[in-house]
Order: structure tokens, then C-alpha cells, then sequence
């Protein structure tokens, strides 16, 4: 396991500095630069080309590609990840801002899908074939379907607007400065709510019909036969047997979710006003801000490499025979 | 100082969220007491205003869009006001003369005038503002522009309360751009414009920056001590708020006092009783309007009967009717009915998709293979026009435009690109038309967008338009200082603007806004609407919930 741990952390530099260059290459292969933005808001009067030029010179866009990649890999090798083009702000500490908004809205949507999802899938996976089964199969595929943006009008429409439950928008009040902790929590969830039912609900169904087939695959297997024949009961069985099995795909199923929390929904947050990352990812690419770009594509990389690690450690954990493998190779 | 249009920061999901709105929409809340009538200000109150996107900058002289400037303009007081009537008023300049030549400007500054730390408001910081605004280092992309024959050597204080300010040539318009805000010293001096110290803010306005949420909210607070008279409002809140529906849904609920509405939004929710009763709906013109761009550097495009031709194919009273529901109305040329400038013997070019079939075949066009589409040298007629990707409303005209064109035969092919791809083609020259809109400043000086000096990089003349008689006009315009000289120069430029059609001018249309009718004494100046002017929302004041029927926040 160590030595798998080790290798791939040898591994992480190069992928690194390669998924960076590609990047970078690919966000200057766009068309237009910070500058056009610039000029893209400005009026009808008279352009300081100086000014223009400095805008360019400053945040060395007048230097050749290479040099500019050169001069941004070895800044972030000391730790520094630069600052925005637009606002000047340094980079850290505009995702550092945002980051936990978003993980805390993604975890929390993704526990809630899991939570809600597993007890679906083993249910109609157990019961395959049944009305049951197809019934809330069929509710899974609506479910699935409904676009974000369309659901979020909805429950703002109906739970905001009509019935007045719960706010519209935004991560909390604007007197939560009067507030004392505890109703600044509770302040804090009431925000919560309809971002993370958005969020999760798309999830939810997919997970859901994930585990069902898996847990329906499982079922086939021929411990499951061997339990009965122990005359274990089918609970037992379910909880103790076929749900451990039917978990490894899941898992690995994770490894891919895990990225996304911190990607974050640019709908999602765009409708519920909850600035996060993935709003500031849209508007950076927008404006050709380079290194808000390239820092959280850096961060996004990373977190694929740390969550594929994950994955394979998890792997051994409930499949004890990868474990094995890994370690004889 | 004026703007493209928001045109170009349209959200990707706007267009999708209306479409797909529910159609049937809330029942507001009734209101439960009949207004009172109250017509003196109630002092006190939180303003919630709405930026459409979060500000980069809170530096003036570093600030490029309109939404920092709506945070700013309560911050800071400008050396030279606007008034209501477009007229310069005084500001912290309380008078000023200008040398005959129109190259010497000398300012008198108001004694009373501090800055909100206390500090009086010098010749000093006033050349300072100057200095900062020319440097390149300050990458003051707006604002430079406006000093470019600034004679720094001989602009100076001439004694704490005096600043005289010198230029190199003169201009009809300058006194224009000293509505602009004067930063202090002792306090900019500090700090590299170009790091963190970018949020920091000191004015001489009667607001003072209270806390910043990035990305959510901005607080103002009222000065306790104001050198002018003090508004009536202690705190004004913006609320960073991009999602049209989002915003909506604020101002119906009452947790946003104000919003710019499109037409659609104006059409279906205006008339909606219980929505009356709460919002005040307002429409004015503002000094704006939307334009088609000919690439004259096209050979398809050089010559102005092609463009005139063209131009007939534009069904402005239909795209007016049905995309604007008559909330719009026709631009002749390059000045809007409110500005001086305007010549009204302009007409308009009237929508005729066969009479421009008629010009087609004049300039030798023929639909040889019969497609219906007219063709030379084996190429059909065809125009490419570039978008911005996700602005509805551009999408639309174009699609009229589309139809107009197929039944004079000819064909137009759309691309959308965001915004900085747009401008870097447009910038280039690489397109043949696009669609875009001018905010414009209160001087009708066309010099930096149809001078044949000013084509990319100088200036903004993408169009790359090239006209002797009309560079004379501009020229001449600039210069001249009386007035009525001036206006005739004009009507000239606009009567010939028209027939060159370097651009083809669409239609104006009205700025729509929905304000809570808790807030009162909101006036609109002509051509610059709500905001912008003096006192503008600085005398605006709110009824307390007891004398207005102001929806309850919610809790």
C-alpha cells in the first residue's frame, strides 16, 4: 500500500506541470485577452493607448507564450499563485474565500444524496421486478431529468415567494451581524436548504439507480445462495453481505464525485446568489483572468490525483483482495 | 464617462430562466394599509440597491464599469457636478473661468469641502487626481483618455484653495471631464493602486465605505459631518445580485429596492394591480442606443449605397413592436431627440427589402444559379454579423434582420463569441458586422469612434470609417466654442452620418426600472434617467413602514 502511496506521489509533480501546460496553453488559445475585456467596457471616448499598454506590460502579456508559462510555474513552485488581473487581489485568497462555501454546499448535498440514495437502492434492488422497483425507478428517471435551473425557479417560487419558508438567495441575512451565534447557524442552514435540494436531487437519482443494480448484481452471487442456505435472514444478509459488495463500485464512484465538490455548480450558485467557486471559475474565464483560471484548474487537478489515491486506498480497504494484489506487484 | 452597453456581461443562464419561467406568476402579499401621502423626507433608512456584478475596483481613478460607479458616486464628490438639466454645476469647485484660448482652466475650490476623514479637499489633491489619472502605471483605462492634451508642467496649485489646470489644445468639451471625483493625497499617495489597497476608499462624498462582502454585499454609511447638504438616507446597501430572475423576486419581495427590468418584464408585470401598488414603474430615455457596425475596410461593405441597402432591410418598426412592445424608438443617426446635437430633418431609412433588391442589382449583383440569393463572381451575398453570445435582445433584432435580408436576397450569417473574443475581432478588423450599443457621454463629440485618425488601436473607429467632409465636421466641432456655431456643425454631421451609414443606427430603447414605493423623491434627469446627475439619489428618502405599504421583509 505504502509503496503505491509513494509511487504515485513521485508521479504528481510531472501530471502536474504537464495538465498545467496543457491548460494554459489552451485558455491563451482563446480569443481575445484581459485587455479586450477592458476595452470591451469602455465608451465612446478617446482610448489612452498608454494606459492599454501598461495593462498589457504589467501582467506580462507582452512577453512570448513560454516565458510567460515559465515565469507562472516558477511563482507557483515558491507558493505564490499570483493575483487576479482584474481586481489585483492575490489568487489564494480569492479561492480560499469561496472554496468553503462551495465544499460546504457540495458535501452536503452529496451526504444527503448518499443517505437518501442508499436506502433506495438496496430497497429496489432487493425487490427487483417488483411495482415497487419500477415505480420509484420511473420517479428517478423524472427526477433525473429536471433540469437544475427550472427546479430552482420552482422551489424559489413556491417555498421563497409563496409560502415565505425560507430566503431566496444568498449565504446569510444582511442583519446577521444582530444575530447571535445559534440564529446565525440556524440563519446560515435556512440559506442552505434550497441550494443544497438542487444540488442533490440529480444526484440522488443517480446514485440511487447505481446501487440498485448493483445491489441487484449482487444478489446473483453466490454467497448470497450460501447465506440463505445458512438460514440467514434477508436483512442479514442485505446489510451484512450484499451491501459491503455492492459498496466497491460506490466507492469508486466517489472518486469521481469528489472533484466536482469543489468545482462547484456555476447554476446552481448563479440562481441562489451563492458565490462560490464555480461562479468565480465562469466569470474568470470571461474576463481572461489567466491566473484565477490556471490556480483553480491546479486545484482541480489535484484534487482528481488525491481522490484517484483515495480510491485505490478505499479499494483495499473493502476489498480486501486488491489490497493484496497491490502489495505482491 | 460612458460605457458599451451590459451587453456584453449577459449571463449564460438569463436567457434560458426567462424562457422557462413559470408563466403564471406569484400573488403578491396585499398590502395591508393604503399609503399615506407624505411629501417631507423622513431622515434614516437602509437603501438596498442591486449590482448586477460584484465591483473589481474602489478606486476612481482605476474603475472601469458602471456598477463601480454606482458605488462610488455616493463616496465621492466630483470637482464639477452634472445637474438635472445636463448643465456643469459646481461640486467641490464652488467656480472656475477658462482662458479665452480654452486651454487654461482655473478652479476654485470650496473651503467647506472635506474629505470624510476630516481633511479639506486642496488644490493639492486635485493635481494629485490629475497625475494619477494621466500616469500609465494607474492603467486608468476610462479616464486617461479624457486628459490626453493635459499639459501636466503647467497644471498646478496656485494656493491651497486654487488649482489651475492647463491643456495643450483646447476642447469644446473639457469642462466635461471634471466630473470626476478628487482623491485625496494624504491618503492614495500611500498605496500601490495595483494590490489590495484597490478596495480601500477615501472620498469627499457624504458616504463612507462601511464593509465589503466580496461577491455579496457593499455598506455605506452616512457621514455624520457633510460639507454639502446631507441626504436624507443613513445607510445604502448593495446587494450583488446577476441573475435577472433572482433580482426580480428580491424586488417583489421587498428585500431589494430597485432594479432595471427589461421590456418583457415591463410589459407582463406592469400592469399587474397588486405589483402597482408596491413598485413604481418608471421609463425614460437615456444618451444610449444600439448600433449595426459595417466593417467599411470590406470590400463588400465600402461602398455607403451597400450599406444604406442594407440598412432597408432592417424592420426597426417590427423589431420595436414585438421585441420592445413600443418601448423603443428609431435613431436616424448618432444623436438621440434629448441631445442638442439632434438635427430632426434626418429621416429615418424606411424598411424596403425591395427597394434594396434594386440597389443589389445596381452595384451588379445577379442571382445567377437561381437560389434566390444574389450572387457575383461565383459568391453569394452574404454577411457575417458577430454577437455577443447569451444578449438576447441582439439575437432577435438579428433574426428580423435575417428575414429582411432573405426577401431582398441576400443572406446573414450569425456568430456569437463572449465578449473578449468579440472585441478582439472587432478590434482587429477580422468581422463584417456586429451588433452593439453605445452609452454615451453628455458631449455629442464624435472624434474617437468615426475620425479616420482613430481607427485601432488609436481609438474606437472599428468601423475603420474614412471621410474627409466628415473629419472636417469633427474636427471643427471640437473646436468650436460658441455654441450656437457648434449645433450647426453638428445637425451637418448627423445629415451626412446618415447617408454614409458607417454604422446603421436601430433603435433607442427606454430604460425600464421598478423601484419599491418606499423610496420617494426620485426624479429623472433627461437623457441621464435616475443616476448620474446632482443630486440624483443623493436626495432620495425612504417613508417608514408605517406610512408606506412596504411588503414585509422576510423573516
Amino acid at each position: 500500500m505504502l509503496t503505491l502511496i509513494g509511487r504515485r506521489l513521485l508521479h504528481a509533480p510531472l501530471t502536474l506541470i504537464g495538465i498545467s501546460f496543457v491548460v494554459f496553453l489552451l485558455i491563451r488559445a482563446l480569443p481575445g485577452d484581459p485587455v479586450d475585456f477592458y476595452v470591451s467596457q469602455m465608451g465612446p471616448q478617446a482610448q489612452s493607448a498608454a494606459a492599454i499598454a501598461e495593462v498589457r506590460a504589467a501582467r506580462g502579456l507582452d512577453r512570448p507564450l513560454l516565458a510567460q508559462f515559465a515565469l507562472w510555474m516558477t511563482a507557483v513552485a515558491r507558493g505564490d499563485l499570483g493575483a487576479s488581473y482584474i481586481d489585483h487581489r492575490p489568487v489564494t485568497e480569492k479561492i480560499a474565500e469561496k472554496l468553503p462555501r462551495t465544499l460546504l454546499l457540495n458535501v452536503l448535498a452529496l451526504l444527503c444524496a448518499v443517505a437518501i440514495a442508499l436506502p433506495i437502492g438496496i430497497l429496489t434492488g432487493a425487490r427487483s421486478g417488483s411495482w415497487l422497483d419500477r415505480s420509484v425507478n420511473f420517479a428517478l428517471l423524472l427526477l433525473f431529468s429536471v433540469p437544475v435551473f427550472w427546479a430552482a425557479l420552482l422551489l424559489m417560487d413556491w417555498l421563497s415567494l409563496r409560502l415565505n419558508l425560507l430566503p431566496l438567495y444568498g449565504i446569510e441575512s444582511d442583519d446577521v451581524a444582530t444575530m447571535s451565534s445559534a440564529e446565525r447557524i440556524f440563519d446560515r442552514i435556512r440559506h442552505l436548504i434550497l441550494p443544497t435540494i438542487c444540488l442533490a436531487y440529480g444526484q440522488l437519482a443517480f446514485l440511487a439507480r447505481y446501487s440498485r443494480s448493483a445491489v441487484e448484481e449482487s444478489l446473483t452471487e453466490e454467497f448470497v445462495t450460501a447465506s440463505k442456505a445458512r438460514g440467514l435472514s434477508e436483512s442479514r444478509i442485505l446489510l451484512g453481505h450484499v451491501l459491503p459488495h455492492a459498496l466497491v463500485p460506490l466507492v469508486s464512484l466517489l472518486g469521481v464525485v469528489l472533484p466536482f465538490l469543489i468545482s462547484g455548480s456555476v447554476i446552481v450558485e448563479r440562481m441562489f446568489q451563492y458565490d462560490g467557486v464555480g461562479n468565480l471559475f465562469l466569470s474568470s474565464i470571461l474576463r481572461r483572468d489567466y491566473p484565477v483560471v490556471m490556480a483553480l484548474t491546479l486545484l482541480t487537478a489535484v484534487t482528481v490525483m488525491v481522490a484517484n489515491l483515495l480510491t485505490d486506498i478505499l479499494y483495499g480497504v473493502a476489498d480486501p483482495r486488491i489490497r493484496v494484489a497491490g502489495e505482491r506487484e | 464617462v460612458s460605457y458599451v452597453r451590459p451587453l456584453l456581461l449577459a449571463s449564460l443562464t438569463v436567457a434560458l430562466l426567462a424562457a422557462c419561467a413559470p408563466s403564471e406568476r406569484r400573488e403578491p402579499a396585499p398590502a395591508e394599509k393604503p399609503p399615506v401621502v407624505s411629501s417631507t423626507p423622513q431622515d434614516g433608512g437602509t437603501l438596498i440597491r442591486r449590482l448586477e456584478s460584484d465591483i473589481n475596483t474602489l478606486n476612481f481613478v482605476m474603475h472601469t464599469t458602471e456598477y463601480e460607479k454606482d458605488v462610488l458616486s455616493y463616496i465621492h464628490a466630483a470637482l464639477v457636478e452634472i445637474d438635472k438639466e445636463l448643465k456643469i454645476a459646481p461640486g467641490i469647485a464652488e467656480s472656475w473661468t477658462v482662458s479665452p484660448d480654452g486651454k487654461l482652466y482655473t478652479f476654485k475650490l470650496n473651503p467647506a469641502a472635506t474629505f470624510s476623514d476630516g481633511r479639506p479637499v486642496t488644490a493639492r489633491d486635485v493635481v494629485f487626481t490629475l497625475r494619477k489619472i494621466v500616469d500609465p502605471k494607474s492603467e486608468s483605462v476610462q479616464l486617461a483618455g479624457l486628459y490626453e492634451n493635459l499639459d501636466l508642467a503647467n497644471t498646478k496649485a496656485i494656493d491651497p484653495h486654487n488649482v489651475q489646470v492647463a491643456f495643450t489644445q483646447s476642447r469644446a468639451s473639457q469642462l466635461y471631464a471634471f466630473n470626476i471625483a478628487i482623491l485625496p493625497e494624504h491618503f492614495y499617495a500611500r498605496g500601490n493602486f495595483k494590490s489590495a489597497f484597490n478596495r480601500s476608499v477615501l472620498g469627499a462624498g457624504p458616504y463612507v465605505l462601511r464593509e465589503i462582502k466580496p461577491g455579496q454585499t457593499i455598506r455605506l454609511q452616512r457621514r455624520s459631518k457633510y460639507w454639502r447638504e446631507i441626504p436624507p438616507i443613513e445607510t445604502v446597501l448593495f446587494k450583488v445580485l446577476p441573475d435577472d430572475d433572482a433580482a426580480w423576486n428580491a424586488v417583489k419581495r421587498g428585500e431589494l429596492d430597485e432594479m432595471q427590468i427589461t421590456s418583457d418584464h415591463w410589459k407582463r408585470e406592469k400592469n399587474d394591480p397588486q405589483l402597482q401598488e408596491r413598485l413604481d414603474f418608471r421609463r425614460f430615455y437615456q444618451l444610449g442606443y444600439d448600433f449595426i457596425a459595417w466593417n467599411t475596410k470590406d470590400p463588400l461593405l465600402a461602398d455607403p449605397r451597400m450599406r444604406r441597402a442594407l440598412a432597408s432591410c432592417l424592420d426597426r418598426r417590427s423589431i420595436i413592436s414585438s421585441l420592445f412592445h413600443g418601448t423603443a424608438r428609431i435613431m436616424t443617426g448618432p444623436f438621440t431627440p434629448d441631445m442638442w446635437a439632434y438635427n430632426s430633418d434626418v429621416k429615418a431609412i424606411e424598411y424596403g427589402p425591395d427597394a434594396a433588391r434594386n440597389v443589389f442589382e445596381e452595384l451588379g449583383w445577379r442571382d445567377t444559379n437561381e437560389d434566390g440569393v444574389f450572387d457575383k463572381d461565383g459568391k453569394p451575398l452574404e454577411i457575417e454579423m458577430l454577437l455577443a453570445a447569451g444578449n438576447t435582445t441582439s439575437a432577435a433584432q438579428a433574426q428580423v434582420f435575417q428575414q429582411g435580408l432573405e426577401q431582398a436576397g441576400a443572406r446573414l450569417k450569425v456568430t456569437s463569441l463572449d465578449a473578449a473574443a468579440l472585441f478582439e475581432r472587432v478590434m482587429a478588423g477580422n468581422y463584417q458586422a456586429t451588433m452593439l450599443g453605445w452609452n454615451l457621454d453628455l458631449d455629442p463629440d464624435l472624434y474617437s469612434i468615426l475620425h479616420s485618425s482613430q481607427t485601432p488601436p488609436a481609438g474606437q473607429n472599428f468601423v475603420f470609417f474614412s471621410n474627409p467632409e466628415v473629419d472636417r465636421l469633427i474636427e471643427q466641432g471640437r473646436l468650436q466654442l460658441d455654441e450656437e456655431a457648434r449645433k450647426e456643425t453638428y445637425r451637418q454631421l448627423h445629415a451626412l452620418l446618415a447617408e454614409q451609414q458607417p454604422y446603421t443606427w436601430t433603435v433607442q430603447v427606454s430604460t425600464k426600472w421598478a423601484i419599491n414605493k418606499r423610496v420617494r423623491n426620485v426624479e429623472e434627469a433627461n437623457g441621464l434617467g435616475l443616476f448620474y446627475w446632482h443630486p440624483g439619489p443623493l436626495q432620495w428618502w425612504l417613508a417608514a413602514p408605517g406610512t408606506a405599504p412596504a411588503p414585509e421583509p422576510a423573516r
